[in-house]
């Protein structure tokens, strides 16, 4: 296949607007990688090379021995599987030809970031850390202190992050309402051992995605990218600490480390 | 006889348990409604075989090994299947088995250290803590990659 140098940049263009859509998305590195040479490679391109960087990805495509760079920065949208998906549906049907150049690029652009209905994902989130409880060894008035707890939390995490804060304070604030909540069960004596209340409220701030991509990205060889990740699930997870602690001297119970 | 219809129970009650938390969180990382099902499936299924192996004494680091690395096959036949990447099922199913409240307990011993002063217990909360979700979590990831280190080196999956 020729491809004019017009044509190239084009495919330059839609190789690069795939890489950045999944790495905004939080796909791991090595499926980032992939994807965008496969789908350059599929429009034509004799080779692609990216380099991936935590906020970044440089893209070149290489035809009958003319290259094109492209850099695209990548800021956080927040965790997505559902545009992964598109992005690798596309890619594929790429690959089997069912779609040409143009094609493609239209459908990238129309993805839309797909949304649960957020009174659901509240009642869901707050049932999942009241199941942690459980596993915790709580009784029923713990659960339904946790539930409480979890779900003013999530509540609170997504209406800040619906106002674009900053992700360090949406979970330092998270962890203050739930462990507040929490204690009150401890003083007003709820259940058996309320403490175990204050431990599962918090979970859903666990940072599960972002360290479980950092150490499969360490494994497969993106050290770079691996470390940023864990340094930054470490951080939201010093800040629920933060959080936690804040709470705790303001109501002066302390369920944790003891 | 009982004690094993003992153990049963506890292994359904587990597996009903676990999939609350791993259909909450796919929701929270919007995997696609048809989705949902595979992930609570998987949820279920990885934390109640780490439950039935930990019941039989074996160490909550090599439990969960075992049980990610079969997540980590069932979620490349899944994959295969329905032509999805396979962290769609994967992490969310592992995410009831994250030790985050051994993270969390760490890290406020950590500030605690720094507002009461050095104690050696509350060093070894710390250290405890801290080594326990290290290893548990590397243990998680490793056995999720564990397919395409081994059987697909390099080439894509789906």
């Amino acid at each position: 296949m020729n491809l004019s140098k017009e044509q190239q940049t084009e495919l330059t263009r839609i190789a690069v607007l795939a890489g950045q859509t999944l790495h905004q998305h939080g796909a791991e590195s090595r499926l980032i990688e992939q994807t965008t040479q496969r789908l350059g490679l599929a429009l034509g391109a004799d080779n692609i090379e990216l380099s991936i960087s935590p906020d970044a990805i440089v893209v070149t495509t290489l035809i009958s021995g003319h290259c094109v760079t492209t850099t695209r920065r990548c800021f956080d949208r927040g965790i997505n599987m559902q545009m992964v998906c598109d992005v690798q549906r596309i890619c594929v049907m790429a690959e089997k030809k069912l779609l040409d150049a143009q094609e493609v690029k239209k459908r990238l652009q129309r993805l839309k970031p797909f949304k649960h209905n957020r009174w659901l994902v509240v009642l869901m989130i707050g049932f999942s850390c009241a199941s942690f409880s459980h596993f915790f060894d709580g009784d029923t008035a713990v659960y339904w202190t946790t539930f409480v707890a979890s779900s003013l939390a999530m509540l609170l995490r997504q209406e800040l992050a619906h106002r674009h804060h900053n992700p360090f304070v949406i979970f330092a604030s998270a962890a203050f309402v739930a462990t507040t909540v929490t204690s009150l069960g401890v003083v007003l004596e709820v259940g058996e051992h309320p403490q175990i209340a204050m431990a599962a409220s918090v979970l859903l701030l666990v940072p599960g995605f972002p360290l479980i991509n950092a150490v499969s990205d360490m494994l497969k060889g993106y050290i770079s990218m691996g470390i940023a990740r864990w340094v930054f699930a470490t951080l939201l997870a010093v800040s629920v600490s933060i959080g936690i602690v804040a709470a705790m001297t303001v109501t002066g119970v302390s369920g944790w480390a003891h | 006889m009982t004690a094993f219809w003992d153990t049963f129970y506890l292994f359904l009650l587990d597996a009903w348990f676990a999939w609350i938390p791993a259909v909450g969180f796919a929701m929270v990382f919007n995997v696609p409604r048809k989705m949902l099902i595979y992930c609570a499936l998987g949820g279920a299924f990885a934390h109640s075989l780490r439950f039935l192996l930990m019941h039989f004494s074996m160490p909550i680091e090599w439990a969960t090994l075992i049980a990610s690395t079969s997540m980590g096959f069932l979620g490349l036949y899944w994959s295969r299947k329905h032509l999805i990447p396979r962290p769609v099922f994967t992490v969310a199913s592992v995410i009831p088995m994250i030790p985050g409240s051994y993270a969390f307990a760490a890290m406020v011993g950590l500030v605690e250290i720094n507002t009461g002063g050095y104690s050696l217990e509350l060093m070894q909360v710390v250290m405890e803590n801290g080594l326990r979700t290290l290893f548990i979590l590397t243990a998680l990831s490793f056995g999720l990659a564990l397919p395409s280190i081994l059987i697909y080196r390099g080439r894509p999956i789906v």
